[in-house]
C-alpha cells in the first residue's frame, strides 16, 4: 500500500477542521505557562518560605511527566467534587507542566539584567510592582524572546496529548480518519506537515517581535 | 515655604558589615545643607557602601542614619519618603535601555509622585536643558555618548527635587574627554545651592566645589578637612600617600 496523494489531499478538510482546537488549547496553555512560569518566578525570587515552597513546585512540576498532570486533573479531581471539562484540563495541565519550564527562562531572563537597573529603580523610588512592569518586564522579554519562542513551539507540538482526553485537536483527528479508514501514512503526514507550518508561523512571529524589542538598542 | 533641617544628612558612629567583614566602622558625619562634600579614599575602603547607606540601597546594622531628621529604617513610610530626598548617580549612569531619555526623566514623576504626562514632560525637559541635551529627549540611551548618559542620569534624578544629591564615581567610566562636561553640570548644581555628596577622585573638582574633603581608609573616616586644608597638607600619613600617587 503506497502513498496515495490524492487520498491525502481528501483528508485535509477533516484534519484542517480540527486546527481549531489546536491553536485554542496551544495559545490558552502558552498564555497561561507564561503567567503561571512568571508569577513562580516573582515568588521564588522573593525569597522567604514562600520563595522555598516555590523552588520546591517548580522542581516538582519539571520532573513529573505531562500526561500524570492531564490524567491526575481528569481522573482524579472528580473524587475531590472538582470536575472539569476535557478541554480545561488540558489547557490547564499543559499550563502547569509548561509553566515551571518558563519560570526557569524567565529567570534566566531577568539574571541577565544587569543589577543597576533594580538599584536605578529603587534610588528612584519606584515601587516593586511598578519596577517589574515599566523596569524588569520589559527588559526580561527581549532576553528572552527566542527560548520563549522555542517553548511556545513545545507547546503546541504538546497538544496530541490531549487525545487521552479526547479532545478533537489535530493528530486525534487524523488518527481517527486513519482508523476509519485502515491507512495511516496520509493523515498522519497531513497532520505532520500542518505542525510544521504552525511552528514555522510562531518562528517567523518571535523574529519579528524580537526585531521590534531591540529596535532602541545598537545590538 | 516649611523650615527644612539645617542638616541635610546626619550620619552617628554608623557601622556596617557583610557577614563576618566590618565594612563601615563608628562614621561619624554631618552634612550641612547647602554644602559639598567630597569623599575620596582608597579603593575598598568603604566609600560606595557608605553613600549607598545614605540611600538606603544599603542596610546598616548599627548607629544611625538622619536625612532631615527622619532615621533610615525607623519606620517603613516615613523612610520611603526620607529616600525621596536623595537623588543618586551611578558610576555606570544606569539608565533604562528600553526607554527613551525622556521617559527615563518622566517615569518616576509619573509613577513615584503621580504627575501628569504634560506635567513630566514639561519638568523633564527644564531638568534635561539645565544639563544641556534637550534636543536627545527622543533618543534612547546607547544611541549617547557616555558623558549624555551621564548628564541624562543627573537630569533624571534631578526629577524628583531631591534635597541631597549623591554622586558615586560619576565620571570614573567615562572617556577623559567626557569628564569635563559631567562636572561642568556638576559644578552648575552646586552653583545653584544643591546639597552635594560626592564620591571622586577628581581632586580638580574638590578644590573647586567642595567645602568639605572626607578622607576614608578601611572603613573610617580618618581625615575630614576643608579643601584647602587638605591640599594644603593631610595629617594622616595614609591621606597624604593617597594625594601623592593621585595627584602624580
Ligand atoms: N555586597 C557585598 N558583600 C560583601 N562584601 C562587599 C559587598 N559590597 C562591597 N563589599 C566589600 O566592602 C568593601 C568596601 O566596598 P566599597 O564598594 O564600599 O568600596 P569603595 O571604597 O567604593 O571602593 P572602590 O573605590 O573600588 O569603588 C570592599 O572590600 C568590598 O569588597
Ligand atoms: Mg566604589
Amino acid at each position: 500500500m503506497g502513498f496515495d496523494p490524492e487520498f491525502a489531499l481528501s483528508t485535509v478538510p477533516t484534519i484542517l477542521g480540527a486546527i481549531g482546537t489546536t491553536l485554542l488549547v496551544a495559545i490558552s496553555s502558552g498564555l497561561g505557562a507564561s503567567a503561571l512560569g512568571f508569577c513562580f518566578e516573582m515568588v521564588r525570587r522573593g525569597g522567604g518560605t514562600a520563595g522555598l515552597i516555590t523552588r520546591f513546585l517548580i522542581d516538582f512540576i519539571r520532573s513529573t511527566p505531562v500526561l500524570a498532570w492531564l490524567y491526575f486533573l481528569y481522573f482524579v479531581l472528580p473524587f475531590y467534587g472538582i470536575r472539569l471539562g476535557a478541554m480545561s484540563v488540558g489547557v490547564i495541565g499543559l499550563s502547569l507542566y509548561f509553566s515551571g519550564y518558563l519560570a526557569e527562562v524567565f529567570k534566566a531572563g531577568i539574571d541577565a539584567i544587569p543589577k543597576g537597573q533594580q538599584e536605578a529603580a529603587k534610588a528612584l523610588s519606584l515601587g516593586r510592582l511598578d519596577t517589574i512592569v515599566f523596569v524588569i518586564a520589559p527588559q526580561m522579554l527581549r532576553n528572552i524572546a527566542a527560548p520563549m519562542g522555542n517553548y511556545f513551539v513545545s507547546i503546541l507540538k504538546a497538544t496530541p496529548y490531549l487525545a487521552v482526553l479526547a479532545v478533537p485537536e489535530m493528530l486525534g483527528r487524523a488518527f481517527d480518519v486513519a482508523s476509519e479508514t485502515y491507512r495511516y501514512a496520509e493523515p498522519l503526514t497531513v497532520a505532520g506537515i500542518l505542525f510544521l507550518a504552525l511552528a514555522l508561523v510562531i518562528s517567523r512571529a518571535v523574529k519579528r517581535l524580537e526585531l521590534r524589542l531591540f529596535k532602541d538598542s545598537s545590538h | 515655604m516649611q523650615d527644612l533641617p539645617k542638616t541635610a544628612v546626619q550620619i552617628r558612629t554608623l557601622n556596617k558589615w557583610y557577614g563576618a567583614f566590618h565594612v563601615l566602622k563608628n562614621i561619624d558625619l554631618h552634612v550641612q545643607r547647602g554644602s559639598r562634600v567630597v569623599v575620596c579614599g582608597p579603593s575598598g575602603s568603604g566609600k560606595s557602601t557608605l553613600i549607598r547607606c545614605i540611600n538606603g540601597l544599603e542596610a546598616y546594622q548599627d548607629g544611625a542614619i538622619l536625612l532631615g531628621g527622619t532615621m533610615l529604617g525607623s519606620q517603613a513610610k516615613a523612610t520611603a519618603l526620607a529616600r525621596r530626598q536623595t537623588g543618586m548617580v551611578f558610576q555606570g549612569f544606569n539608565l533604562f535601555p528600553h526607554l527613551t531619555v525622556l521617559s527615563n526623566c518622566t517615569l518616576a514623576l509619573r509613577r513615584v509622585l503621580g504627575k501628569s504626562r504634560k506635567e513630566a514632560e514639561d519638568l523633564a525637559l527644564h531638568h534635561l536643558r539645565k544639563v544641556k541635551i534637550p534636543e536627545q529627549a527622543h533618543k534612547y540611551p546607547a544611541q549617547l555618548s557616555g558623558g549624555q548618559q551621564q548628564r541624562v542620569a543627573i537630569a533624571r534624578a534631578m526629577c524628583l527635587s531631591p534635597r541631597v544629591m549623591l554622586f558615586d564615581e560619576p565620571t570614573s567610566a567615562l572617556d577623559p574627554e567626557m569628564i569635563k562636561e559631567v562636572l561642568d553640570v556638576m559644578i552648575g548644581l552646586a552653583q545653584d545651592g544643591m546639597t552635594m555628596l560626592c564620591v571622586t577622585h577628581e581632586m580638580g573638582f574638590a578644590r573647586e566645589v567642595a567645602d568639605q574633603v572626607v578622607f576614608m581608609d578601611e572603613g573610617r573616616i580618618i581625615e575630614q578637612a576643608s579643601p584647602k586644608a587638605f591640599f594644603g597638607g593631610a595629617v594622616h600619613p595614609r591621606a597624604r600617600m593617597f594625594l601623592e600617587t593621585i595627584l602624580h
